[in-house]
């Protein structure tokens, strides 16, 4: 009989999941059952929602990183 | 404002996520590609890998059930 784990399959972007891994690698493997292949895992349900928000997190901090460069680029450009 | 509508955009597509249960240490590969081949038939297979034999399907029940049924009459067999 082989082993069955409850889970939920996440299937993303290999980008998204390169955050994903990273995320749960700091946390010391809370969220993820099994690495499946380059854009699909299984997360513990339960953590689906908290990691869901740590995503966010991540890519809104890149996202504000990304303007701030683009801004100090101009101010290159101008001076 | 209009990035942060954006980004919650961009959220709804980010993940798509399906529920259910990953199957491994299957014994053999036959045990293995009999079980996927029964989850497919079932419609309940939602992702696969050989190689690795790991599956995850949506359902539970009836594999369980099926790989019950699939132990007794292999015992069966063997007594005749």
């Amino acid at each position: 009989m082989p082993r069955v784990n409850k889970g939920v399959l996440v299937e993303c972007d290999p980008s998204i999941k390169a955050i994903l891994l990273k995320i749960d690698q700091d946390a010391g493997h809370a969220y993820i059952i099994e690495d499946l292949d380059e854009s699909t895992l299984v997360v513990k349900e339960q953590k689906l929602a908290d990691l869901k928000h740590q995503l966010d997190a991540v890519l809104r901090k890149t996202s504000m990183q990304e303007r701030e460069e683009e801004s100090s680029g101009d101010d290159d450009g101008d001076f | 404002v209009v990035d942060q509508i954006r980004l919650w955009q961009i959220e709804g597509e980010r993940m798509k996520t399906t529920p259910g249960f990953l199957f491994k240490d299957f014994a053999s590969e036959w045990d293995f590609q009999d079980t996927a081949r029964y989850a497919e038939e079932l419609g309940i297979l939602a992702w696969k890998d050989s190689k690795r034999r790991l599956m995850f399907a949506t359902r539970t029940e009836q594999i369980v059930d099926y790989l019950k049924r699939r132990g007794e009459q292999q015992a069966v067999g063997r007594k005749v």
